[in-house]
């Protein structure tokens, strides 16, 4: 099977480029860092599956060597998957995100001198941006509300990076992708590395939050408002039969 | 006597120019005390009392006081609680710029209805059963909220939680069932703005209860969820001591005013008819939606662009975005007080001018309030524009009670749905599009509020002049009798139905300003005259 490394893997390639001050922005950055993410779910698509089946040529049913290559080739599945315009669904609360990230090798060492921190966040697809200014994607990283949730942040080493998260109950239903920013040591932004490509249509995830909803918390809603219809037509009912009696007497 | 007794706006407070403004209580020998009455305060012949007695809770006309704006005031909690959480509801159930607009449209629009209806209700069933039934009634709704999955559902429930604002109605008819028309005019804005304090109350409760939610261990989903039962649950309380607590009456509940029956003498129609073929009716109509309307939009509005622009946090975003509501505690008493004032020395004119000057300063505030990029400005220009706007509100009750007399209750019924009206409008003009962001949306909302105010300027009375023209000199046509019997027909007035008019009329000469109401040069005159 021939891998599209590529598209798999894409290795950090760490900048040299050292934003200072206030209001760095992110078309300074840099795209130093390669980053990929994964889940045992895979991106994949039917198709994507049934090839692998096929290559793993065993005499079972379709649908069991589909669930066999979904679980445990989740490491070369990334790399077809990793290109198709599918999306694999997350449920937020319960599937997990593996993400690598390393510094890549092909710029010239001693570029990463600055780094001090690895920050990996999860962002908003475009898709999910649509009629929702509260999630737009500005300039400035400092007004920028792309990537709103955060997923790791650890001291910077140049490889042998990995991170599995567990995706939180907070997040939202929509299209993601992941980032890693580089900070220096006050904290500003020097370089970054995403798992999808510039006009962030590739390699999405979409997650599927929980509702919120209990069991608990429809039957108490359910009693209470039959508490207060019921009380209000009693109260109104007994003071009819209260006057009804007055003015028998 | 024909004329509606106690009903809302029929207040000769202020009138002559000679009683004291904001008055808290009605002189003897202007209304007679019923001595035989057996009441806490002093009450008239109809038991009405003549004292407003604010932190007492004698029974039952203080009660009633307390009972009927704590209930409107937590029909603004329910009706305004999703705002404030909004920045996580909208994630939860994956809403778009424009669902947050339209759910906010449909949360005012939903009372435009009601408040109409309400006022039938209270002559059917009394104020105290038309509160209790309204609150208690969409209880169950506040409750619905906890269910919501998606946009259409939380569209829905806002909707029927709006039902809710005609408590308004139901609170101005109580009060003026308990207080004499003298001081009704106080009583019920002091009602009216605390009640609107509740959109403001709400956005500091709602936030404060999800965060204690969430630390006791919820997730924000969930939290959010379990934060509407607080709401829900004051609607049930207030309803059941509104039942046990209340009643319509001084003496007594609903069977005393069947018996009274009389409440309305004059045709319906007749009345709808001098309403709408008024034109200042119209006028106020689309004055009072850009000054309470505006004012309910920011209800929606503020917390969630305090959040989102200056990043602040939910709980202090709802600090915040409350300011706003609860400057109604003295704002709105304010505009009604400047309006007293203006017209002692100018009249009628002056009370023009003094409503034209706050409103367009709330509009030039809210210009400012979208233009602002820095924190304390914004909260500055907010804390300004909500004075402005809350001011109007009580000035534009100052002039709405001249308008006419015979139908002075439709008038104040359609001004106060014409408010409802403005706010849907401008939510869905400038707050459902995503084509401009909310900062442009307040900026433009603060433009419309300046050009909308404008139409003040073409409210002339022959009697009492207009913002730039004098009165007519005509001396029949320049008469405020004349302005005010033109409502019935010779027929009526054979009848002797429009003496009430005539009376309101004579009283209402104050409005022409200083002339009438000064009368210091005379003894000035003969003191210069000794010193020579």
């Amino acid at each position: 099977m021939e891998f599209r490394a590529g598209c798999v893997v894409r290795y950090l390639i760490v900048s040299s480029f050292v934003a200072s001050g206030y209001g760095v922005t992110f078309s300074s950055l840099h795209k130093t860092v390669v980053l990929s993410a994964s889940s045992p779910k895979g991106h994949g698509s039917l198709s994507l599956s049934l090839s692998l089946s096929l290559s793993l040529s065993l005499s079972l049913s379709l649908s069991l060597s589909l669930s066999l290559s979904l679980t445990h080739t989740h490491t070369h599945l990334l790399g077809v998957s990793a290109c198709s315009p599918n999306l694999a669904v997350l449920t937020a609360g319960e599937d997990e995100l593996t993400i690598t990230w390393a510094f890549n090798e092909t710029f010239p060492a001693g570029i990463d001198s600055s780094y001090k921190t690895i920050k990996v966040k999860l962002c908003y697809a475009p898709v999910s941006q649509k009629n929702r200014p509260w999630r737009k994607t500005v300039d400035e990283l400092n007004k920028d509300k792309t990537c709103q949730h955060k997923i790791v942040e650890r001291p910077y080493t140049p490889s042998n990076n990995s991170f599995t998260w567990r995706i939180e109950r907070d997040v939202p239903s929509a299209s993601f992708f992941v980032r890693a920013y580089a900070l220096d040591s006050q904290q500003v932004q020097v370089a970054y590395g995403q798992n999808t490509d510039a006009t962030k249509v590739t390699d999405l995830f979409h997650v599927e939050a929980i509702t919120g909803r209990h069991v608990s918390i429809d039957v108490a809603s359910i009693c209470f408002s039959a508490f207060s219809i019921v009380s209000l037509v009693g109260f109104f009912y007994m003071e009819k039969r209260k006057a009804k009696v007055v003015q028998d007497k | 006597m024909p004329e509606i007794e106690g009903s809302p706006g029929s207040s000769m407070h202020g009138v002559t120019g000679r009683e004291q403004v904001l008055a808290f209580s009605v002189a003897s020998p202007m209304v007679p005390t019923d001595t035989t009455a057996k009441f806490d305060l002093p009450v008239d012949s109809e038991h009405k009392a003549k004292v407003f007695k604010l932190f007492s809770l004698a029974k039952p006309h203080m009660r009633t006081f307390h009972l009927s704006w704590l209930s409107f005031f937590t029909t603004f909690v329910s009706t305004f609680a999703a705002a404030p959480l909004v920045p996580i509801i909208r994630d939860n159930i994956n809403l778009t710029k424009s669902d947050i607009g339209n759910a906010g449209v449909a949360s005012v629009s939903g009372s435009i209805f009601s408040r109409l209806v309400m006022g039938a209700v209270c002559d059917m069933l009394g104020p105290r059963y038309g509160c209790a039934f309204l609150i208690m009634l969409s209880a169950p709704t506040v409750f619905c909220m906890a269910l919501v999955e998606d946009a259409s559902g939380y569209i829905a429930v806002r909707f029927m939680i709006g039902f809710s604002l005609a408590t308004f109605v139901s609170c101005q008819y109580w009060m003026s069932t308990m207080f004499n028309g003298k001081i009704i005019g106080l009583v019920n804005g002091t009602a009216a703005g605390w009640g609107n304090m509740g959109g403001g109350a709400t956005q500091l409760l709602m936030p404060v209860l999800f965060e204690i939610i969430k630390k006791a261990g919820a997730t924000p989903f969930t939290a959010w969820r379990i934060a509407f039962f607080i709401p829900g649950l004051m609607n049930v309380i207030m309803g059941i001591l509104v039942l046990t607590l209340g009643q319509d009456l001084p003496d007594g509940n609903l069977g005393a005013l069947q018996k009274k029956g009389d409440v309305a003498k004059d045709k319906f129609g007749k009345v709808l008819w001098y309403a709408v073929t008024n034109y200042r009716t119209w006028i106020f109509v689309l004055l009072y939606g850009y000054s309470m309307g505006v004012e309910l939009t920011i209800d929606n509005v503020i917390a969630e662009y305090f959040y989102d622009r200056f990043d602040l946090k939910l709980h202090l975003a709802g600090i915040v975005a409350a300011t706003f509501g609860m400057a109604n505690i003295v704002a709105r008493p304010f505009g009604g007080w400047t309006s007293d004032f203006m017209a002692k020395r100018f009249g009628m004119r002056g009370r023009l001018w003094n409503l034209w000057l706050l409103q367009t300063a709330g509009g030039i505030f809210c210009l400012c309030l979208g233009l602002v990029n820095s924190l304390p400005l914004a909260i500055t220009f907010m804390i300004l524009f909500s004075v402005g706007a809350q001011a109007a509100c009580g000035a534009t009750f100052g002039i709405i009670p001249f308008i006419s007399r015979r139908s002075l209750g439709i008038i104040s019924g359609m001004t106060g749905a014409g408010g409802n009206f403005g706010s849907g409008l401008t939510q869905l003009v400038f707050f459902a599009n995503a084509s401009f962001s909310t900062a442009k949306g307040l900026s433009y909302m603060g433009i419309m509020i300046i050009c909308c105010t404008l139409p003040v300027s073409l409210v002339h009375f022959p009697q009492w002049g207009s913002m730039f023209f004098p009165p007519s000199n005509d001396n029949v046509k320049g008469s405020e009798e004349n302005y005010y019997v033109s409502e019935w027909t010779e027929e009526e007035k054979q009848k002797g139905m429009h003496q009430g008019s005539l009376k309101f009329a004579e009283n209402s000469r104050s409005e022409r300003g200083g002339k009438v109401a000064s009368v210091a040069s005379p003894t000035d005159a003969t003191t210069n005259n000794n010193h020579v």
